[in-house]
C-alpha cells in the first residue's frame, strides 16, 4: 500500500529528501506532498547573488531552478506551492495549512529552513529595510535600488558580503556594519580579517567594524534615509538589508509537543529523528545533537540520511558539518576550513603574509604539526580545495607547496 | 708613536685595545676606566646576581701587554686645545687619539622615594648595571622595576635562583621595543609558568622601604627593589667640550666624532640618528674604529642587531632589521608561528628569502639556524616549518654539524678553530679563550664549548670547566 510522506517545506533541503526518495523508490511505496511556502519551486539559494549579477535571456528566476521537469509531473509527487503549513497533530498524524486544508502523513520531514534574524531595533521595519534570502527579497531590492544612493547591509558575514556586492551592482554605494571586530567573523582570524579589510575597501565598501546598529532612521517620506550606529556614527542609507545571522523555522515544535534544540531548531539526533518515531527534521530548521547548521552541504546530508531510511536503506549518521566556506566576489577570494580558529587543544598556527601581493594564508596543525586541522585563506584562495580536503590527514608535502597548489 | 687615550673600560674598550695590538697598533694605549674592576662581560651580571655564576667568571682576559689601565679613575674634563684628559685621579691624560667608550649608566625613573635625600638610591633599591651591583641580596621578596631585556633575564635569574620575584612593567607588553604582542604575550606566559609574578600595564606609584606603591592594586612587598629601567649613554665629558651630542656623542662611519682626534664607540656612541646599546654594535664600532686607527680603510654599517635573551629557562632571539630598512609594509613575506599551549612563538620577516627580522621564543633549534642564517645572509630553506620545529627530515644535514659552523657567534669562531686549539693543547675552557676568545663574548655559547671539548679531549685528558 502507498503510504503518505509529506515534507513541509521546499527549499533545498527537503526539495533533496523528496528527490532521493523518489530516485530510490521505482516502485512507488511512498506518494510524496510537499508543501512550499514560497510562490515558486525549490531554486538554488546559495546562487542568488550570482543570479542578481546575471543580466540579458535566461535572467529570471528559473535560471535557479532546482526542479527538474519530470519532477512536477511525477504522479507521485504532489508539490504544492505558496502553501504554509500552520498546525501539526501527532496524533491524528495531521499537517494543517493555512487555508485550512489538512494533509495526512504516514511520515513528515519537516525542512522549514530559516528565518533572516532582524535585530529589533528602532525603525527596523521601516520601508526601504529588507531581508536577503530569497527571490522575492532580492525582486523587491531591485526594484528599490536607486544607483548613486548609499545603501548598508547589517551584517558582515559570508552572506551580508553577499549582499554588499549585490548593492554594488545595482550601482549602490554600499556600507557593512559588523559587530566583530572583522568581516567574516566566523571565517577570519585577525591576519586574514586584515587583507579581507583592505581587499573590500579597494572595492569601494565601507565596512563599520566593531560597532553595534543603534537604530534605523527614516526621512520625510516616511522611507529609511540612515542607519545610526551606537559610537555616532551616521550611514546615510536609501536601502538596509538585515544580514546579521539565520533563526531556525520551528514554530511547529511547541505547540506540537516536539523538543527544540538549546538555540532554536527541531531537536534531532545524528539520523535526523525527532523523539516522534514518524517525524524528521533536515536543513537549517534542524537542530543535531542540538546544533543548527546553515550551509547547503549539510542541509543536503541531512536530507540524504533521512531518505535512506524511508527507504528501508542502512542510514548512514550525519557526520557533522564541514564548515568550509570560501567567498569569491567584490574583487575578494578569501576562504576558512575545518579547525581555523585553532581551538583543538595543543593546536599550532602557521601563518604566512605575502606583503607585496597582499595575500595571508594560515594552517592549523595538530600539536605534533603532522595532521592538518584547517585554516584560513585571504586573497587567494586557490589551494581551498586541496587543502580542504586535505583537513583531517598528515601533511603530505611541505605547507608551502600546499599552498601553491590549485589554481586561482 | 701615537698615544690612544680609551675613556671607558667595559667591553667596547676592551675590545678596542684587544682590536688595535691585532691590527699592528705599537703604540702607547692607556684606559681610563671609573669602576675599580678590570673589564668584565657585563651582559652576564643578572647571572652573577642570582649566584649563578662567580663574579670572576665574568672578567674579561687582560688588555694586550703594554696597554696601561688604569681602573678607579673617571674622566671629569676634556681639554681640547690642549689634548688632554683630566680626571679623577688629578693627573692631566695626555692624547694624540682619544676614544670616549663611557658606556650608558642607568635611567633612574622619577618614582618619589627612589633616592635617599642626598641623591643615592634608597636602602633596598639597587640597578642592574655594574660588578659592584651584584652584591648577595637580602632574603625575600625581590621586585624587579621594568620589563625590557634586562628586566626579564634578572627576574628569570633570581626566579631560577630561588627568589620569590616579581615584575613591574608600566606597558601591556615585555620588551615591547622587540616584541610584537603576541611574542609579548606569550613571554608573559611562560614567566608567569616559572613562578616569576607579573604586573604588566601599571606604573610604581612611589617606594617606601619595604614595599612598592602601584599606581593600582595593592602595594608589593619588597626586600630589594631592582631598577631596570633603562640606560642612557654618559655624555658628560664629551658635552663639556662643545663634542656634538645628541642622544649619544655623534659620530661619522669611521667612528669620528666633530673632532677629527676624537672618536665615540658602544653605548655612548650616536651613529646615523641611532645608538644600538647592544654588544654586537659596540665591538663591531671597536674593530672598524682599530683599523681606522691602524691606517686602514673602514666604514662602520650599521647591521640588523640580534639579541638573544640569557636565560637557562627562556629562548629567545629578536632580530631588528637595520633602522634605514622599511617596515613589513614595504614588502617581503610574513611568517609566522604560534602555538600558545607550548609557549612557542615564530616571526619572521623574510626579504627575497633571506631574514630580515626574526622574533623567536621556545624553539630552540630554530634560534640557532636563524641566527645563523641571519649572519650569514644566506637564505632561509623554502619549508619554514621545517626550519622552525626542526624536527622533520631536513634536506641537508644541519648547519651545526658542520665543523666550519660557528660555535661563538660573537667573536666569529668556528667549530674547527676549537678544534685546532685543542690539537694545540687547549686542555679546558680557559685555555680555549685564550687561544680563540670563544665563550669570551656573551656566554651563551659555554655549553656548546664545552660539549665539543669532551667530545674532542681524550678521557681523562683534563677537566671540561
Amino acid at each position: 500500500m502507498t503510504r503518505a510522506l509529506v515534507v513541509v517545506g521546499h527549499g533545498m533541503a527537503g526539495h533533496r529528501l523528496a528527490e532521493q526518495v523518489r530516485a530510490g523508490d521505482p516502485a512507488g511505496a511512498w506518494r510524496i506532498v510537499v508543501l512550499g511556502e514560497e510562490p515558486r519551486p525549490a531554486y538554488n539559494r546559495t546562487a542568488l547573488s550570482a543570479w542578481l549579477e546575471g543580466t540579458g535571456p535566461g535572467a529570471g528566476a528559473e535560471r535557479l531552478a532546482l526542479v527538474r521537469a519530470g519532477f512536477l509531473t511525477d504522479p507521485l509527487v504532489d508539490l504544492r506551492t505558496a502553501t504554509r503549513v500552520t498546525a501539526l497533530d501527532r496524533a491524528a498524524r495531521t499537517v494543517t495549512c493555512a487555508d485550512g486544508t489538512q494533509v495526512r502523513y504516514d511520515a513528515l520531514v519537516l525542512a522549514t529552513g530559516s528565518r533572516p534574524f532582524v535585530p529589533p531595533v528602532p525603525g527596523h521595519d521601516l520601508p526601504g529595510c529588507h531581508v536577503y534570502r530569497t527571490v522575492d527579497d532580492l525582486e523587491r531590492i531591485r526594484a528599490e535600488a536607486v544607483a548613486g544612493r548609499p545603501g548598508a547591509v547589517i551584517g558582515g558575514g559570508l552572506l551580508g558580503l553577499e549582499a554588499a556586492n549585490a548593492l554594488r551592482l545595482l550601482g549602490l554605494r554600499s556600507h557593512v556594519v559588523e559587530l566583530a571586530e572583522r568581516l567574516m567573523p566566523l571565517q577570519m582570524d585577525e591576519g586574514g580579517g586584515r587583507v579581507l579589510a583592505r581587499l573590500v575597501a579597494r572595492r569601494g565598501l565601507h565596512a563599520h567594524c566593531g560597532v553595534a546598529l543603534r537604530s534605523v532612521a527614516a526621512g520625510p517620506d516616511g522611507r529609511v534615509r540612515a542607519v545610526h550606529l551606537a559610537d555616532g556614527t551616521v550611514v546615510d542609507a536609501d536601502l538596509v538589508i538585515f544580514s546579521a545571522g539565520i533563526r531556525p523555522r520551528d514554530d511547529l515544535a511547541e505547540p506540537a509537543g516536539l523538543a527544540r534544540g538549546p538555540r532554536g531548531g527541531f531537536l534531532v539526533d545524528r539520523h535526523c529523528r525527532t523523539a516522534d518515531p514518524f517525524i524528521w527534521a533536515v536543513g537549517e530548521c534542524a537542530a543535531v545533537e542540538g546544533h543548527c547548521h546553515g550551509l547547503a552541504a549539510p542541509a543536503h546530508r541531512m536530507a540524504e540520511t533521512v531518505a535512506a531510511q524511508l527507504l528501508g536503506a542502512a542510514s548512514e549518521p550525519f557526520p557533522g558539518a564541514d564548515t568550509a566556506a570560501r567567498l569569491k566576489l567584490l574583487g575578494v577570494d578569501v576562504a576558512s576550513f575545518g579547525d581555523a580558529h585553532a581551538r583543538t587543544p595543543g593546536a599550532l598556527e602557521l601563518a604566512y603574509t605575502d606583503h607585496a601581493a597582499d595575500t595571508y594564508a594560515k594552517l592549523v596543525l595538530s600539536q605534533d604539526a603532522r595532521v592538518l586541522l584547517g585554516g584560513v585563506l585571504a586573497g587567494d584562495a586557490g589551494a581551498f580545495p586541496v587543502l580542504r580536503s586535505a583537513v583531517g590527514r598528515e601533511l603530505t608535502a611541505a605547507p608551502e607547496e600546499l599552498l601553491a597548489s590549485g589554481g586561482p | 708613536m701615537t698615544r690612544v687615550l680609551v675613556v671607558g673600560n667595559g667591553p667596547a674598550a676592551h675590545r678596542l685595545t684587544e682590536r688595535l695590538h691585532h691590527h699592528g697598533h705599537r703604540g702607547r694605549v692607556t684606559v681610563l676606566g671609573a669602576e675599580p674592576h678590570p673589564a668584565y662581560q657585563r651582559v652576564l651580571l643578572p647571572s652573577v646576581l642570582a649566584g649563578g655564576l662567580p663574579p670572576e667568571a665574568v672578567l674579561l682576559p687582560p688588555h694586550p701587554a703594554g696597554t696601561r689601565v688604569l681602573p678607579g679613575t673617571t674622566a671629569t674634563g676634556i681639554d681640547r686645545r690642549r689634548r688632554v684628559v683630566l680626571a679623577s685621579d688629578g693627573a692631566d691624560h695626555a692624547y694624540d687619539t682619544l676614544v670616549l667608550a663611557t658606556g650608558a649608566a642607568p635611567v633612574i625613573p622619577a618614582v618619589p622615594g627612589l633616592r635617599a635625600p642626598g641623591g643615592q638610591l634608597a636602602r633596598g633599591v639597587r640597578t642592574v648595571r655594574t660588578l659592584a651591583d651584584t652584591a648577595a641580596l637580602p632574603s625575600g621578596r625581590v621586585v624587579v622595576l621594568g620589563g625590557g631585556v634586562l628586566g626579564v633575564e634578572t627576574a628569570l635569574a633570581l626566579r631560577a635562583a630561588g627568589h620569590a620575584v616579581a615584575l613591574v612593567h608600566p606597558h601591556a607588553h615585555l620588551a615591547g621595543h622587540l616584541l610584537d604582542p603576541a611574542a609579548g604575550r606569550m613571554l608573559a606566559d611562560r614567566m608567569t609558568d616559572l613562578g616569576v609574578t607579573l604586573h604588566l600595564g601599571v606604573g610604581a606609584a612611589e617606594y617606601v622601604p619595604g614595599k612598592l606603591l602601584l599606581r593600582e592594586g595593592p602595594p608589593l612587598p619588597t626586600d630589594a627593589l631592582l631598577l631596570c629601567t633603562g640606560v642612557a649613554p654618559v655624555t658628560g665629558p664629551a658635552r663639556g667640550c662643545g663634542l656634538a651630542v645628541r642622544t649619544g656623542v655623534v659620530v661619522d662611519d669611521r667612528l669620528t666624532t666633530n673632532d677629527p682626534r676624537i672618536h665615540a664607540i658602544g653605548d655612548c656612541a650616536e651613529h646615523a640618528g641611532q645608538v644600538p646599546g647592544v654588544l654586537s654594535a659596540a665591538w663591531e664600532q671597536a674593530d672598524v674604529l682599530a683599523r681606522v686607527l691602524t691606517g686602514h680603510d673602514a666604514r662602520h654599517t650599521p647591521r640588523g642587531t640580534a639579541v638573544r635573551l640569557r636565560s637557562a629557562d627562556v629562548d629567545l632571539l629578536c632580530v631588528a632589521p637595520p633602522p634605514e630598512a622599511g617596515g613589513a609594509a614595504d614588502g617581503g613575506h610574513t611568517v609566522t608561528f604560534s602555538d600558545p599551549a607550548g609557549r612557542r612563538y615564530a616571526r619572521l620577516h623574510l626579504r627575497e628569502d633571506r631574514i630580515a627580522s626574526a622574533v623567536l621564543l621556545g624553539l630552540p633549534r630554530a634560534i640557532a639556524a636563524v641566527g645563523q642564517l641571519h649572519d650569514s645572509g644566506a637564505p632561509v630553506p623554502s619549508d619554514r616549518l621545517a626550519l622552525l620545529l626542526g624536527a622533520r627530515p631536513a634536506t641537508r644535514p644541519a648547519p651545526a654539524a658542520s665543523a666550519d659552523a660557528v660555535v661563538c657567534a660573537c667573536n666569529n669562531v668556528t667549530g674547527r678553530t676549537l678544534l685546532d686549539a685543542v690539537a694545540a693543547g687547549a686542555r679546558d675552557t680557559a685555555a680555549l679563550a685564550r687561544a680563540t676568545r670563544a665563550t669570551t663574548g656573551c656566554g651563551t655559547c659555554l655549553e656548546p664549548v664545552r660539549r665539543l671539548l669532551a667530545a674532542a679531549t681524550p678521557a681523562g685528558a683534563g677537566g671540561a670547566g
